[in-house]
């Protein structure tokens, strides 16, 4: 129990005490997913477990108890923390994968300073989730960067989830781009039906 | 494979669903398979696919992999293992070409395998081929 001063007066609220961060740390290898989960919560307000909870993330095979990991990497973001995600768009595991994915989406600042080394990266595939996430991503740069890749990047693929990007949250000044990409995959069905629907889109019409 | 069904008893036309969370992906599916005479249906993740799967007759399943809330290994597994609806054919469509990748397609339940960006042509041939219906 303790007691809090509100409005002038002393309230008795009860309240949980906060539990020993090592315990947590510990109850994060708890054989019960529903410990693992309750110190996965409650490590949410200590930064210094950022890099355990990304450790857990690796390993845990509990859906539920991912998604509060996640949750809680989400609250402790960083540039450090963004980079440990980052590394699992190499996984094989697609439903950790989209996981992180969608967290990296929710750290716009975090994750920024790590999108050029992704969108530059040898495989097509973490480009491609880098597109993605950008997407998303409530950046300024955002635009830009996909814009970028529209106009540099040599895999269809890429240029196509680049497209589909452009079409959220581009701008009118990609027009150029969009139609320069037109140009270079002329001949090809679908680049041209994303192109041209891109390009409706951004155009209000 | 042959065509499945309430659509040949009620001579409608074969009905596709396309599970794919990219809006511009589905657009072009639609616009192919339409043309082709097919009836498409949509979902955006694999979620939503399962669910329309338990609530409507489908032909055949076109499925991406990498979607939010279910991805596309999860959506035919878990589709494989309900007998009410675990034969409906599934065909993935993905970007990742590596072997393994479409190893693992057919492992989870799928019956083909096709690499983003499908040519139009492509994607009638394997639906027609699947759901048995002549050019």
């Amino acid at each position: 129990m303790v007691l809090v001063k509100a409005g002038g007066q002393r309230t008795l609220v009860l309240a949980e005490p906060s539990r020993d961060p090592a315990v947590l740390l510990a109850d994060l290898s708890a054989a019960e997913p529903s410990v693992r989960r309750a110190a996965a919560r409650d490590l949410a307000p200590h930064p210094e477990a950022a890099m355990a909870l990304c450790d857990r993330l690796e390993v845990e095979a509990s859906p539920s108890v991912r998604a509060v990991l996640l949750t809680s990497l989400i609250h402790l973001q960083s540039p450090t923390v963004a980079m440990r995600l980052a590394s699992l768009l190499r996984s094989d595991d697609v439903p950790l994968r989209n996981a992180a994915i969608e967290a990296l989406q929710e750290m716009p600042d975090a994750v920024a300073p790590h999108l050029r080394d992704l969108l530059a990266d040898e495989d097509s595939d973490v480009r491609i989730f880098a597109v993605n996430i950008l997407g998303a991503l409530r950046h300024g740069q955002a635009p830009q960067w996909l814009t970028d890749v529209v106009r540099s990047d040599p895999h269809i693929n890429v240029c196509a989830a680049a497209v589909d990007g452009l079409a959220e949250i581009g701008g009118p000044e990609t027009l150029i781009d969009l139609e320069a990409l037109r140009r270079r995959y002329e001949g090809n069905p679908f680049m041209e039906f994303a192109i041209d629907a891109a390009m409706r889109r951004i155009r209000g019409h | 494979m042959a065509r499945s069904r309430e659509s040949e008893m009620n001579g409608a036309p074969p009905h596709i669903l396309v599970v794919d969370d990219g809006i511009t992906m589905r657009m072009f599916y639609r616009s192919v398979l339409e043309a082709a005479g097919f009836m498409v249906e949509e979902a955006t993740n694999g979620m939503e696919g399962y669910e329309k799967v338990l609530a409507q007759p489908f032909d055949l399943m076109i499925v991406d992999i990498n979607m939010p809330k279910m991805d596309g290994y999860s959506m035919i597994r878990t589709i494989r293992n309900d007998p009410a609806v675990r034969m409906i054919p599934a065909v993935v469509v993905s970007t990742e070409a590596a072997a393994k990748d479409s190893a693992r397609a057919l492992e989870a339940g799928a019956n083909f395998y096709l690499v983003k960006p499908v040519a139009p042509e492509d994607l009638t041939e394997v639906v027609r081929m699947i759901v048995g219906v002549a050019a």
